[in-house]
């Protein structure tokens, strides 16, 4: 491709090379918009309707509200049950995290560092939650609740969070327990390490990173669990995606469930830059990635 | 690499974990199991009996949930792939503006599915953005049915829009696995851009694909609060028919018989996936 004469001008790979790189800036800022817009133009929308001023109410025609007011906000906390669901959601959602890693720590620990028969059964069997479809589970579940006295109870809740988000943190915590090189346990066991020193030095601090990634989406799950909690826990237990759903069903109030809305995800979004922030690599698409 | 012996105390300790899912799934689908054939009811007396199986098949209502919740299934995890994709190969070659285009991009992932669906609701609603954007416009003449339509459509957006993240992350990691020499030998060899996409992206990439796939199709499959939302008022989903005969006519064994169905569905998707699986391993 190259004549004899571009060879004082610039070469033409170049060239190439530079509108490549034009190229890629473009589609890098075509995907940006398009990114705000998908993501942002929802969000903005229920921020909109969540403050809209009751007494001049945003209809068709009007692209943006007429004028805006937080009436809506002390509404829903002052005369619906949004406070005891906020109270429920947010205490729920620690204990089963808690509880799910207490049980997920020694399970994991063998799955990622023994050699055992029927390693791969086991790893799909702890997949099972998630692949179950929810409802089937929720409504059979609720049946052998019933049998035990746990149904419409709060450990009943704890249990059964703990069972959608334990997947996650046992799939996360065996790739880190995984991950870690057998020298470094070699080593300090030459050097005469016992085993609750190798747990504190070894063990801790190199799963932290996947304990952090396990325990925060254990916490995402079990914020936004809903047919277990709906069947299980209506109507003793309202939780924040309960009680956005009878919103949401017959006699749909979109204002309401704006507001409901927006204080569902808001603690989850904040949570995602913390990820962000602190774990470098794909939690989720190393410990799902595989069957 | 792997610790040498294994005693009896590792397998007490598989059982916390393994024991605790095995416990409550193996319990609810085993009392799906037998309720669906009769045993163990609560609400008729139990004994064996096909009546309730014969019940479901016959009613035309269930044969129709089947098909929408199959079609549900089928579209948004299509559709997410047909969207994540072309994303993922260009996060792949494009390192500027990585991250921050990276975190925008996973906020769905954080947003719960309901949430989701009552944001995306707003947009295409009757008289949602959309709508009044396009008639503002004077490209429709009367608002579009996007919202409980007939097909669906408006379930299959929420899905994507909500589960595009987790399917893309699952993507780019499968993608970030393939060499770069791979892609410039064949480039070398003389292929072009759609051969190296069809014969080394899609194939290299394929175990990742089929695994968010598979997932995403089981979620849209087993749906409910989502078509119970967004969905047409006729058929409801699977999840939603077999919720409704449970806790509104309170016939629990025809319920059960719907939940089996639901369950053998999903585990003859993920027994194709294996299938296919191996397909491609033996291919490339």
């Amino acid at each position: 491709m190259v004549s004899t004469d571009s060879i004082t001008k610039t070469p033409l790979h170049l060239i190439q090379a530079r509108r490549k790189r034009h190229f890629y800036l473009l589609l890098m800022i075509f995907f940006v918009i398009v990114q705000i817009l998908w993501i942002g133009i929802p969000i903005l929308m229920a921020v909109m309707w969540s403050l809209v001023d009751p007494k001049k109410p945003w209809s068709y025609p009007n692209v943006f509200p007429p004028s805006f007011s937080l009436a809506q906000w002390k509404y829903v906390f002052n005369y619906t049950n949004i406070g005891r669901a906020l109270r429920t959601s947010y205490s729920l959602a620690p204990l089963a995290v808690l509880l799910s890693l207490v049980l997920s720590l020694p399970t994991s620990y063998v799955l990622g560092r023994k050699k055992i028969p029927g390693k791969k059964l086991f790893m799909l069997v702890v997949l099972l939650p998630i692949i179950m479809p929810g409802m089937v589970v929720a409504l059979f579940l609720s049946r052998v609740f019933t049998a035990f006295g746990l149904s419409q109870t709060f450990f009943g809740l704890v249990l059964a969070h703990t069972l959608m988000s334990i997947p996650y943190m046992i799939r996360v915590m065996t790739t880190s327990f995984q991950a870690i090189p057998q020298d470094v346990i070699d080593a300090a066991e030459n050097l005469g390490a016992n085993t609750l020193v190798k747990i504190k030095d070894i063990f801790l601090p190199m799963i932290r990173p996947g304990l952090l990634a396990g325990m925060i989406f254990a916490f995402t799950v079990s914020i936004e669990e809903f047919n277990l909690t709906f069947i299980i826990g209506t109507p003793t237990f309202e939780t924040i995606p309960t009680i956005l759903y009878s919103f949401m069903g017959y006699n749909f109030i979109r204002t309401n469930a704006s507001v409901v809305a927006l204080l569902m995800m808001t603690p989850n979004i904040i949570m995602l830059f913390i990820v962000e922030r602190f774990l470098k690599s794909d939690y989720l698409a190393a410990s799902l990635g595989k069957m | 690499m792997k610790e040498k012996e294994i005693s009896p105390i590792h397998i007490l300790m598989l059982i916390p974990g393994v024991g605790f899912i095995l416990l409550f799934i193996g319990s609810s689908i085993f009392l799906t199991l037998v309720q669906s054939f009769g045993l163990f009811s609560i609400t008729g007396k139990s004994e064996f009996t096909l009546e309730n199986w014969k019940a479901i098949l016959q009613a035309k209502e269930s044969m129709d949930s089947l098909f929408f919740s199959l079609k549900m299934g089928l579209f948004s995890s299509v559709g997410t792939l047909v969207v994540a994709f072309p994303i993922a190969l260009f996060f792949r070659k494009g390192g500027t503006g990585k991250g921050i285009l990276g975190s925008i991009i996973k906020v769905p992932l954080f947003i719960p599915a309901l949430v989701a669906a009552f944001l995306i609701l707003n947009l295409i609603s009757y008289h949602g953005l959309v709508n009044t954007v396009l008639m503002r416009l004077n490209l429709i003449d009367e608002p579009l049915r996007m919202l409980n339509d007939k097909f669906g459509w408006g379930v299959v957006f929420i899905q994507i829009w909500k589960n595009l993240p987790f399917v893309l992350l699952i993507v780019m990691a499968a993608l970030a696995s393939i060499r770069d020499d791979t892609i410039d030998v064949a480039k070398n060899l003389g292929a072009g851009y759609w051969s190296v996409l069809f014969r080394i992206y899609v194939p290299l990439a394929m175990p990742g694909i089929l695994v968010s796939m598979i997932l995403m199709f089981i979620k849209a499959f087993g749906d409910f609060p989502i078509c119970s939302v967004a969905g047409p008022v006729y058929p409801s989903s699977m999840a939603g028919r077999m919720q409704i005969m449970a806790t509104i006519y309170q016939e629990w064994d025809q319920a059960a018989v719907l939940g089996v169905i639901i369950i053998v569905t999903a585990f003859i998707v993920i027994w194709a996936y294996s299938r296919f699986a191996e397909l491609f391993k033996g291919e490339v």
